[in-house]
């Protein structure tokens, strides 16, 4: 499994590498309170499915486990986890535990 | 090298199509339920049910963790002609599910793949029974017009990223399988898509691999072999 910042450090890497090939220099300086969807996103909703089937690959990388982050479990929470960078970072904490 | 995928690789268009980039320099990994004949040291085969969504899903990343996935045609499919209101339906069910659960799934186990290259070809095959609105095929017609249109949607969501989506259909292919349709039926169709000789393995082999080639190629895009 991968330590809460072990998942926050994979999640802006992989944003700030999303920033260098968008050309969105903002996301290179992304924190925990970054929001990833909705008004004032970094995002755009292709931007998002981009994130998180780059961080899919790397969490293979860095753990061997094929996962899935959006899957029925994570679309029908209440608080999304793609809604900020460090709720997304304690959720890959979460699917890498099990 | 490029890599591709094919689904429906033990047999008919997607054997064919597997034995033509094998012969054009690719490795072709293939997905098929039962045994696979093909042997050539570029073609891996892979026991793989398209409508299990986990075992698309493990082959897909068994498959990526050695290289890339360049292509991937969604050729596995079922068909079944019956009067629509004397097909059972559980018909129905298996050919939305093989049909358009099974290319569903491999688009997207395999798009997750190519979003990550940031390049990658998807071709769907469909059916000219589509456009035709062919009596006697409700179920099946039903199946593949979800094809297209899942084609159609998903070549706007992957254009971002390099990925191109396209589908191409064909009437009825010259094999084992077409040999049992009455004659009467088959002229049928051959005659109303202006291909009265019929379609045979080669040409419908051409028209792909032409498609995958392509440059040029729309994404979007739903083609036929012959006048429909």
């Amino acid at each position: 499994m991968l330590t809460r910042e072990q998942s926050l450090a994979l999640v802006l890497r992989r944003l700030a590498a999303l920033g260098r090939e968008l050309g969105k220099p903002t996301l290179e300086k992304a924190d925990e309170q970054t929001r990833l969807f909705g008004e004032a996103a970094a995002l755009d909703s292709i931007g998002l499915v981009t994130l998180i089937a780059d961080l899919e690959e790397d969490i293979r990388v860095a753990t061997g486990k094929t996962v899935t982050l959006a899957d029925e479990k994570a679309m029908s929470r209440l608080t999304s986890p793609f809604r900020r960078v460090d709720l997304l970072a304690e959720y890959v904490v979460e699917v890498t535990r099990n | 090298m490029p890599t591709a995928l094919i689904t429906g690789s033990s047999q008919g268009l997607g054997l064919a199509l597997a034995e033509r980039l094998l012969v054009d320099g690719w490795i072709v990994h293939g997905f098929a339920r039962g045994a696979q004949t093909l042997a050539h040291e570029r073609f891996t085969a892979h026991a793989v049910d398209v409508t299990d969504e986990a075992a698309v899903r493990a082959a897909v990343a068994t498959i990526a963790e050695s290289g890339r996935i360049d292509l991937l045609v969604n050729n596995a499919g079922a068909a079944s002609m019956n009067a629509l209101l004397l097909t059972p339906g559980e018909t129905a069910d298996r050919l939305m599910r093989v049909n358009y659960l099974g290319t569903f799934h491999c688009l997207q186990a395999v798009g997750k793949v190519m979003v990550r290259q940031r390049a990658g070809r998807i071709v769907n095959v469909t059916t000219v029974a589509v456009p035709l609105s062919l009596e006697g095929e409700a179920a099946y017609v039903a199946s593949k017009a979800a094809v297209e249109a899942l084609t159609k949607v998903a070549a706007k969501e992957l254009a971002s990223s390099g990925v191109i989506v396209s589908a191409v259909g064909f009437g009825p292919i010259d094999t084992a399988l077409t040999r049992g349709v009455p004659k009467a039926a088959l002229a049928k169709i051959n005659d109303a898509i202006g291909r009265p000789q019929g379609t045979t393995m080669n040409q419908a082999v051409d028209f792909i691999f032409a498609r995958i080639v392509a440059p040029d190629l729309k994404s979007g895009s739903v083609e036929y072999y012959g006048a429909v």
